[in-house]
């Protein structure tokens, strides 16, 4: 265990340092180049004006990422109901499966405004946009784990006289478990870019919103201050994921090597 | 060691009955004859290898005798009752371990106790008297992947054993294996089916594992399968890997492979 963290923190140290010395080159190059603030404004300046608008930052931070977790959930739980459909009904699994991974190609932000026509500016737009665009790796990447069952186990569970119900929730669903973290990762910043376009188009609000503000008053400062908010939030979700992931899938940890038996 | 207990004695046949009748059975794929004609009496506490080449439908055969498949004609049946779906009385080994890697050890032996809606708490002792006689009892709170390939084997051993099955299959079990290890599951099998006398039906394609391992082996040929040969391997019990240097031994390895060969050239 302390080495794992030991050998993370070092990992860590080098990306740390690099977009270190990324921030000073930057600092150093906007003083030094005198380049006027509104093409591009310094870290430093940046970092101040996260502090002194926080408050507009936060108000607008919160409808973004309430719309971003609400829609990414609607999607985990869909995601799944579906991936259980298509794996246990024949007509699912032919007729719609193809019609899913097909529709996939469709640009899903290009369906925003049509969105707008329908059901007008606002949350249910924004919400649907996050749904529709997290929706299909979701569902294929849960599809995919509960279907690679490997023959044998399930010959295993058949000959002990296990039935369906058993077999799902004691092979299908933990089989799975990896997969729908692989497609909640893939999931939850898809999610945001689909809030935030949706809030590019159609909102009052929202940090999206806020960008689209800043960039209108050529304030760019609060425009990168927005941009990293953002960035920060999006890091913190997947973060989230990424630690609920390996608590639940525990028997994938890493390579734990030095607790294995030889011989 | 010895006090593992024994499954109550529920029979409806006579104690002189087989233990497992396979009769007349053929089976066919579409218009593909996989067994044709096979019929094998195999007697209670009896360990019967069936020997034969690769593909040739002997594990076709454990199939129908698991109840997962139908028989095309003819019939099988254990203790008396014919087969006609999965049964508690069956437990199996597969080539692979087959172990569920989320579980740990204990809980794969257990993963049968709780398929058959056991209770648990009655069988984990039990669980941990197979480990401990199988030598991974150490390992009961591993996850799989901690252990060795030889280990996992010996823990899917202990599950096929766990609920207390009369028959046990065994699907060419360690062929997965290298060979050192091999030899050694060979006797370390005997020496837990000698506390835990079932009626095993042992699939392989190494005529040594066969003599060393049977009271009977049974020759098939290619498919469609057939027996082609049978041969009682009177070799004291308790076996140790020192037999395969006994010239009685050879013997019969030589009588066996003399079988098969005569198959190959009809």
């Amino acid at each position: 265990m302390f080495g794992k963290t030991r050998n993370f923190s070092i990992e860590a140290v080098w990306p740390i340092v690099i977009s270190g010395g990324l921030l000073v080159l930057w600092e150093a190059a906007v003083r030094g180049l005198h380049i006027r603030s509104i093409i591009l404004p310094p870290p430093s300046e940046i970092f101040l004006t996260m502090i002194e608008r926080r408050d507009l930052l936060l108000t607008h931070l919160w409808p973004s990422l309430y719309l971003t977790v609400l829609g990414f959930w609607l999607s985990v739980v869909g995601g799944i109901a579906v991936a259980i459909l298509v794996t246990y009904s024949t007509i699912m699994r032919k007729g719609f499966y193809p019609i899913i991974i097909v529709s996939q190609v469709i640009p899903k932000i290009s369906i925003a405004p049509l969105f707008i026509v329908w059901f007008g500016t606002g949350t249910v737009s924004e919400l649907l946009l996050a749904f529709l665009i997290t929706f299909f790796p979701m569902t294929i990447n849960s599809a995919l784990g509960f279907q690679s069952i490997d023959e044998d186990i399930g010959l295993m569970a058949r000959t002990f006289m296990g039935s369906d119900w058993q077999i799902f929730w004691k092979i299908r669903m933990p089989n799975a478990l990896p997969y729908i973290f692989g497609g909640m990762k893939i999931s939850i910043t898809l999610a945001i870019i689909g809030v935030i376009v949706s809030e590019f188009v159609a909102s009052q609000e929202g940090i999206g919103y806020l960008i689209k503000l800043a960039g209108g008053l050529l304030d760019t400062p609060l425009m990168m201050a927005a941009i990293t908010v953002l960035s920060i939030s999006g890091l913190a979700l997947y973060g989230l994921i990424a630690y609920a992931e390996r608590r639940a899938v525990y028997w994938q940890a890493s390579s734990d090597i030095s607790s294995s038996a030889g011989g | 060691m010895s006090t593992l207990p024994e499954s109550k004695e529920k029979t409806h046949a006579e104690p002189s009955s087989p233990a497992l009748r396979i009769k007349n059975v053929r089976k066919f794929y579409d218009d593909l004859e996989v067994i044709k004609n096979v019929s094998l009496d195999i007697a209670q506490n009896e360990f019967v290898s069936v020997l034969g080449p690769s593909g040739c439908g002997k594990s076709t055969l454990l199939m129908l005798i698991t109840g997962l498949v139908n028989c095309s004609d003819g019939e099988i049946s254990i203790m008396g009752e014919p087969v006609r779906g999965p049964r508690p009385e069956i437990g199996m080994v597969f080539q692979q371990p087959v172990l569920l890697p989320w579980r740990t050890v204990l809980d794969n032996v257990l993963f049968p106790i709780e398929l058959l809606r056991l209770s648990r708490a009655k069988y984990v002792e039990r669980a941990m008297e197979l480990l401990a006689m199988a030598k991974i009892d150490d390992f009961a709170h591993h996850l799989p992947r901690q252990l060795s390939g030889g280990m996992r084997q010996r823990a899917s051993i202990c599950r096929a054993l766990v609920h207390n099955p009369r028959v046990l299959l065994m699907d060419e079990p360690f062929s997965a294996l290298d060979a050192l290890t091999r030899d050694e599951m060979g006797v370390e099998l005997l020496r837990i089916w000698q506390v835990n006398r079932k009626t095993v039906i042992f699939v392989t394609h190494s005529i040594r594992e066969a003599a060393f391992l049977s009271d009977r082996v049974v020759v098939m040929g290619r498919r469609p399968a057939t027996i082609i040969e049978e041969m009682t391997i009177d070799l004291p019990r308790p076996r140790q890997i020192g037999l395969t240097e006994d010239e009685r031994f050879n013997q019969y390895v030589r009588g066996l492979r003399k079988a098969i060969e005569a198959s190959h050239v009809r």
